[in-house]
């Protein structure tokens, strides 16, 4: 290591990282502390920073009146197996479109980047019909097919960005070796990848786990509900109904959590060592 | 690269058995199975529902029912794409404000035949019956239960002020309010409503000070035939009214909708709030405030005395696009017979649509007193009907929010407002 | 090696956009025809599952329901949706909010991704280097993108309320301010607290997006770049940020569509109000589609596609240029 860290910059460092997790904690702190307060003591005044008596009243409810073990074995899996296959997906066509140039290109990512652009209640009547016609309504592997769908392209940019910065030399070495387009996308492109590709998943991940719209207008049944619609029906048009919602909502963050902290070895592993020489 | 095969194929092995177990159920032996979608949603109402629904499928044992219910917000949306696919929905809930625009798309279903014998209808009140018999006796939905306008009020806070009891006028409101309000000890008089539907107040107001001249099947006019908002006492209903917002409530008002002005009631810091019954419920809840510390009184009067109490309501009706009419009709009619009426609408703390439950205990006494005052008292509390069912009342809704907002930051004055909404519907009848 | 060096090297390699130009090491004169023939199937072959998912729920819905943007398409009676032409256009032009919900928007866009991009670039590079409790650390800030949008609106909502807010509690226990600021009460504050929200949901996404880059920047340049005494400053512009480019381009692009479409957080929390005030145009739209006006409502979405794909364009087009120059 050359570049040492001076004392001073490194004050400034944690002092700044410090600031900002304090920030981005506090609203966390916040509804940990209310799911833990009895439900009529939520909105008593002065505020209380710390819960008088410990209750977990709010976290029994939610398993006694919502099902909610069911929505979180559904969550889990609709967003595990759409953010996979569309991961794999979308590393292929990012793949392409990195590599290669050919005419249609620029329409082709364009196309993508369009779908991001499109407030998602326009295409509902249609897509509500054609999944019915399908018969894939009120059920999860329609919404898996959509999530599918939805989470590509803009999977794909994101790959896409990634693959560009990693130098060509590095697959044409590996197809002299005799591997074949194929092969040299995940003998030697995906390891190098590995941050990028574990991004992607995550954001895929997240953004099904947290869809609420197509969730709502595609499952009528609890036995089907994932937990964004199940958090949004503690909103009522007479009360918020805030204990149950902060419980749930520690539910909720507690496996995407578990997912980052898991996960952010891969971010910040870095590149292998060796496999940038060239 | 066999690897990534491999886990290719566990992947679609996973998505094959999704779809196949998605694809079980649904039978062929004579048993029926609707499809009940709800909009008000809320949790505790659900399970209400779940109840007499689960004695319903006792009854009739051919007869399965799947309720379907999506988070309120999103409700009307979903329900919308149901109705348009023609599929999915048998039963549903019909509100005062949807049954207008259902109706004439032709989504609903007309169960005057089917309930043409039905022996519950004796039971109902009268106005359970006028809103379930429309203007041309077509039964698009029976009524589940009726909302009205009551004021809750802080026993001790009152009493402190030095006042003997509640508020009577929208003037009494204004003069205990600010009696009450201490901003530096975090206590405010009113719960205003300034947020998402902020009209309704405002209108209450209004049709409180022309309560003598209101036309009661269209308390938005006056008898001869103008709007109510051209009337020179709407400004001083407004005047007040605003009045109240500057002296008497919380800054951050402007952008309470109804969570925050239950909340500021419930948590103690507003001594009046004005809202629909149940909140009884949530108020009962509340630890800040004991049971001997609030209780209800009757809606708000103008200076001659009178108030007008807007009715809404909501209720069952059968899509028309249901292959189960016969059934469904069944349905409706057990919820809206005497015992599950009335277990729904106490559960739920709705004015009820039987007659029988109105004499009940429970309507008679603690916070429900104050709706059977009203109730005694029809000449001083006109039971009126607003054209909640025009096809532009939703619109209506968003002109009128938005314009009370302006009002409270100072970009409208009260006179522009009323103005502006006696053109809006002067216009919205000539072209109707 | 450095990128410039490899841009080039690429663009010369694929100069020719057609599919002839075969890795020209590999193939010679004969072989070639053949090998492209299949590197053109493989190129199908690698796209098509894309396309097809993205066709199939996304473009065909999304196209069929465009036609609504043409016709008279209100709930409150669909008997009649005969085609209007651009008239749903016009009449959210002539709308006299429509230039107020514009300007909005602009600001909301431009005032959330600043900060989120300088925050998210700081605690990304000083999380490139190993801590103790690094791992944790990310987790935890993490955390935000973890919650949905909509949840975030009516959680700080409550934290911005005036009288029982945290945020307010907080601020008087500290001694900022003497009396509650009623945050969603003035439009200028309302805007304020919105874009807090969503500066501080942000943040995370730029975070991981440009640490993971970050990733990709081969040590031993700034090994190099530390031999020939280049200062910290010099090593970030000209060695750090020239490598991530694309990534950071791209970043910011796809966050732009993002905001600009992002209803979520301002519908939570002040619905578009005080008196339309915080609307955006995507929560304009929705609050158009409450009064059950999907024609209009349509309109609004079409021009919120064509003002993102008229940006696009000139955003990718002005990259290109800089890339040609570097």
């Amino acid at each position: 290591m050359i570049d040492k860290e001076t004392s001073r910059a490194k004050a400034v460092k944690f002092l700044f990282l410090g600031l900002w997790l304090v920030i981005t904690v506090f609203p966390l702190y916040w509804i940990v502390v209310t799911s833990f307060k009895k439900p009529g003591a939520i909105f008593s005044y002065p505020l209380t920073y710390w819960p008088e008596v410990f209750s977990i009243e709010n976290y029994l409810g939610l398993f006694a009146k919502a099902q909610f073990g069911t929505y979180v074995v559904n969550s889990l899996i609709v967003a595990t197996v759409a953010a996979v296959i569309a991961t794999f997906i979308s590393m292929l066509s990012a793949y392409v479109l990195a590599r290669f140039e050919f005419r249609s290109k620029g329409a082709i990512l364009l196309a993508f980047l369009a779908t991001q652009m499109i407030p998602s209640f326009i295409a509902l009547g249609p897509l509500y019909l054609l999944m019915t016609q399908l018969k894939l309504v009120d059920n999860r592997f329609g919404l898996i097919l959509i999530y599918i769908a939805v989470c590509i392209p803009f999977c794909t940019v994101m790959l896409r960005g990634f693959f560009e910065n990693i130098p060509d030399a590095l697959e044409e070495a590996a197809m002299i070796d005799g591997c074949s387009r194929f092969g040299a996308l995940f003998r030697v492109l995906v390891p190098v990848l590995k941050p990028g590709i574990v991004a992607a998943f995550i954001f895929n991940f997240v953004n099904c786990w947290n869809e609420l719209f197509l969730s709502v207008t595609l499952i009528n049944s609890d036995a089907n509900k994932t937990i964004p619609t199940a958090l949004n029906g503690f909103i009522t048009s007479y009360n918020i109904d805030w204990g149950s919602m902060s419980a749930a909502a520690v539910l909720t963050i507690i496996p995407t959590m578990v997912l980052f902290a898991f996960a952010s070895r891969y971010i910040v592993q870095g590149l292998t060592a060796g496999a940038v020489k060239g | 690269m066999r690897k990534s095969r491999a886990t290719a194929a566990i992947g679609l092995s996973v998505v094959t058995g999704l779809a196949l177990s998605a694809c079980a159920g649904g039978a062929s032996d004579g048993t029926v199975t609707l499809q009940m979608v709800e909009s008000l949603t809320n949790p505790a109402r659900t399970e209400v529902l779940k109840s007499l629904i689960a004695d319903f499928e006792a009854e009739n044992p051919k007869i399965t029912v799947e309720l379907i219910s999506p988070p309120t917000d999103q409700a009307d949306q979903k329900i919308t794409q149901m109705l348009q696919s023609g599929s999915g929905v048998d039963v549903l809930e019909v509100r005062d404000i949807t049954v207008g625009p259902f109706s004439t798309n032709g989504w609903l279903d007309d169960m005057s035949g089917e309930l043409e014998d039905w022996a519950g209808w004796d039971d109902l009140t009268d106005n359970a019956t006028k809103y379930a018999k429309g203007e041309d006796g077509k039964v698009y939905y029976v009524p589940y239960g009726f909302y009205g306008l009551s004021l809750f009020y802080r026993t001790d806070l009152v009493k402190d002020a030095g006042f003997d009891g509640p508020p009577a006028s929208w003037e009494d409101l204004l003069e205990q309010a600010s009696a009450i309000q201490d901003p530096s000890k975090n206590q405010f008089g009113y719960a205003f409503r300034g947020g998402t539907n902020a009209n309704s107040n405002v209108v209450a107001a209004i049709e409180a000070y022309v309560a003598d001249d209101l036309d009661t099947e269209n308390a938005f006019k006056l008898k001869n035939g103008d709007t109510i908002f051209s009337a020179p006492e709407a400004l001083d209903a407004l005047n007040t009214y605003f009045d109240i917002f500057a002296e008497a409530s919380p800054p951050s008002s402007v952008a309470w909708g109804y969570p925050e002005m239950v909340e500021g009631f419930s948590n103690g810091s507003t001594a009046f709030l004005l809202q629909d019954p149940e909140v009884i419920a949530t108020v009962e809840q509340s630890e800040a405030i004991t049971a001997e510390q609030w209780s209800t009184a009757p809606l708000l009067t103008g200076p001659t005395g009178k108030a007008a109490q807007p009715m809404a309501t909501a209720g069952w009706g059968t899509a028309a696009s249901s292959e189960h009419k016969a059934e469904a009709a069944k349905l409706i009619e057990f919820l809206s017979e005497d015992k599950q009426a009335t277990t729904f609408a106490q559960e739920n703390s709705l004015v009820p649509i039987v007659k029988s439950a109105a004499e009940s205990d429970f309507y008679k006494t603690g916070p429900w007193a104050s709706y059977v005052t009203m109730n005694e008292n029809p000449d001083t509390y006109l039971s009126v009907t607003q054209p909640r069912g025009s096809s532009w009342w939703t619109e209506w809704i968003q002109k009128s929010d938005s314009e009370i907002q302006q009002v409270l930051i100072g970009q409208l004055t009260p006179e522009q407002l009323l103005e502006g909404w006696d053109e809006y519907w002067t216009e919205k009848w000539k072209s109707e | 090696m450095t990128t410039t060096t490899d841009e080039a090297g690429r663009g010369q390699q694929l100069a020719t956009p057609t599919p002839p130009a075969g890795p020209s090491r590999t193939a010679g004169g004969h072989r070639r025809r053949t090998f492209t023939v299949r590197r053109g199937f493989g190129l199908l072959g690698f796209l098509a599952p894309a396309f097809i998912f993205v066709a199939i729920f996304i473009y065909y819905p999304m196209i069929a329901g465009s036609q609504m943007a043409f016709r008279n398409w209100n709930l409150a009676n669909l008997t009649d949706t005969s085609w209007v032409g651009f008239g749903n256009f016009l009449a959210v032009f002539a709308d006299p909010a429509f230039g107020k919900v514009v300007l909005n928007t602009v600001v909301w866009v431009v005032a959330s991704i600043v900060p989120q991009f300088v925050i998210g670039f700081g605690i990304a590079l000083w999380l490139r280097r190993k801590f103790r409790f690094r791992g944790l650390y990310q987790a935890m800030i993490f955390f935000p993108w973890a919650i949905s949008g909509f949840l975030i609106g009516i959680l700080f909502r409550w934290m911005f309320n005036s009288e029982f807010g945290v945020i307010n509690d907080l601020l008087q226990k500290v001694g900022l301010i003497d009396t509650p600021i009623p945050w969603l009460a003035d439009p200028n504050t309302a805007m304020f607290a919105v874009i807090v929200a969503n500066v501080w949901y942000g943040v995370t996404f730029f975070a991981i997006m440009i640490l993971a880059a970050l990733q990709s920047v081969p040590e031993d340049l700034f090994e190099a770049a530390a031999l020939d005494g280049a200062g910290k400053a010099r090593m970030l512009f000209q060695i750090t940020i020239p490598y991530i480019r694309t990534t950071l381009a791209l970043t910011v692009l796809l966050r732009v569509i993002w905001i600009f479409n992002f209803p979520d957080i301002i519908y939570g929390m002040t619905g578009g109000g005080p008196a339309n005030q915080t609307h955006i145009l995507t929560t304009w739209m929705i609050a158009t589609t409450q009064r059950g006006d999907y024609g209009r409502a349509s309109a609004i979405g079409l021009i919120v596609v064509a003002i993102l794909l008229v940006f696009t364009a000139f955003y990718l087009l002005s990259m290109r240029e800089k890339k040609v120059k570097a």
